[in-house]
């Protein structure tokens, strides 16, 4: 029999733990689970929780949002895209739309979907348009789509495509020296797809407790219980705390099919610049439905803040760990989810967004907290 | 975005498959399981509407329960 989350706490309690511990989530998912359950307030003080990079809205690259938009505006053909990324604000002048919602509104013809099989019928069903996917994400939706092109794609579909991958930020992150947790809890989903080995190097490099959870409070509160007793013993190693679904190698036709459709190579993220192997891009056998050649000329690197954050809004620092969502000067004040700033307000995997749905109302300085540590 | 959701197939036709959770009906690809022998009344789980897992009755009860909180909240 599994423990219940009341257990885990206890077991947690007992542990002989000294110092403050960071443990950072990676994942969006598990930063709504963990917030949801209310997870941070019921842990002993000395352990705080950070969100990570895991929010693909978030990291969506600026100079990506705004292509996308310029094609759904200049070019005869149908955009579609997750619905989430629909509200994603990109840096322009004030007369100019500043999200695809906007685009939409000026008469663009852009659809929301939320699965690639509509790309595809979208595709089919107007054979004399072109359909542009734009398709945003990590590795969990990623092979979706590249199992979408391995299928076999109508000759009118193209892909914008700004899929990422999910260890090399957190590489990034703890080669830069300046990573600033001490355990790490890997994403579930990502690694039912992709495999829990992808995650070893947290180990084997940086002599760093990690372990996969699933979204269970439950599931939680056992991987957090794993590393803090890794900590406690000084013995670490990469523990499975979600074995249901992560299996070794984890789903090998998923991985065939990325491996297929995609090459890996160095790519941006917004407002963090570029992480090594961290983008996905069509392969050659592909390329024909790559809407990058069959329509180029409309990502505008050269723009005013192209890739950066919008003014005031701190959701780089949120998403590398480095603030805390209501450390943001604009929480909850001018950014709320109704009127968001940032794309940490817009997506369901945002950590503004989930503290603020949440319940989170009070602002902190981050000067002081700074201070005080 | 990376979040599955536990159904139980229904149907299937090919890679197509009808799978049910709560009641309502969805189309899921089964492409990304090619290595897995699936069969009616399995569970997946469904993200981005492909299947990118099979799992036990248990886990998708468990999972259903997180769910159904997450919705509530919503
Ligand atoms: S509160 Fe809004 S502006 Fe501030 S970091 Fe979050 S999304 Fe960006």
């Amino acid at each position: 029999m599994t423990a219940t989350a009341a257990q885990w706490l206890q077991r947690i309690r007992e542990l002989p733990l000294q110092d403050t511990i960071k443990i950072m989530n990676v994942c969006g998912g598990h930063e709504r689970s963990i917030s949801m359950a209310g997870l941070r307030s019921a842990l002993p003080a000395n352990i705080e929780l950070i969100p990570g990079p895991g929010c693909p809205v978030c990291i969506c690259p600026e100079e990506d949002v705004y292509e996308a938009i310029q094609l759904a505006l200049k070019e005869d053909l149908i955009l579609v895209a997750f619905g989430d990324m629909l509200r994603v604000p990109v840096n322009v002048g004030k007369s100019e739309p500043r999200t695809l919602a906007e685009a939409r509104a000026q008469g663009a013809d852009i659809r929301p979907i939320a699965t690639p099989t509509e790309a595809v019928k979208t595709a089919r069903e107007n054979p004399a348009t072109p359909v542009v996917f734009f398709a945003a994400g990590f590795e969990t939706t990623t092979a979706p789509v590249a199992s979408m092109l391995v299928e076999g794609v109508p000759d009118n579909l193209f892909l914008l495509l700004s899929g990422r991958l999910t260890w090399p930020a957190v590489a990034m992150l703890l080669d830069s020296g300046e990573a600033g947790f001490d355990a790490l809890i890997a994403p579930g989903h990502v690694a039912t797809v992709m495999g829990p080995e992808e995650w070893q190097f947290v180990v084997d490099r940086h002599n760093l407790p990690a372990a996969i959870a699933g979204f269970t409070s439950e599931s939680l509160l056992s991987a957090m219980y794993s590393v803090l007793r890794q900590l406690s013993d000084a013995r670490y190693f990469l523990d499975n705390c979600y074995p249901d679904l992560v299996r070794e190698g984890g789903n090998p036709s998923a991985r065939r099919q990325l491996a297929r459709a995609f090459d890996v190579g160095d790519a941006n993220w917004r407002g963090v610049g570029s992480i090594a192997n961290s983008g996905y891009f069509i392969s050659s056998e592909y390329v024909r439905h790559d809407a990058r050649k069959r329509f180029p000329g409309y990502a505008d690197d050269a723009r005013k803040r192209a890739g950066e954050m919008p003014p005031g809004c701190d959701c780089a620092g949120v998403v590398l760990g480095r603030i805390y969502p209501n450390e943001c000067r604009l929480y909850g004040k001018a950014c709320v989810p109704r009127n968001p700033i940032g794309p940490c307000m817009v997506s369901d995997e945002g950590a503004c967004r989930i503290w603020w749905a949440n319940g989170i109302r009070e602002q902190v300085n981050l000067k002081k907290r700074q201070a005080n540590s | 975005m990376c979040l599955g959701i536990p159904m139980q197939i229904r149907k299937i036709d090919g890679f197509n498959a009808s799978c049910e959770a709560k009641g309502v009906q969805r189309d899921v690809s089964l492409f990304m399981l090619q290595d897995e022998a699936l069969d009616i009344d399995d569970f997946v789980v469904v993200h981005v509407g492909y299947a990118i897992q099979k799992i036990s009755p248990q886990e998708a009860q468990t999972a259903w329960e997180l769910y159904d909180q997450m919705l509530a909240a919503d």
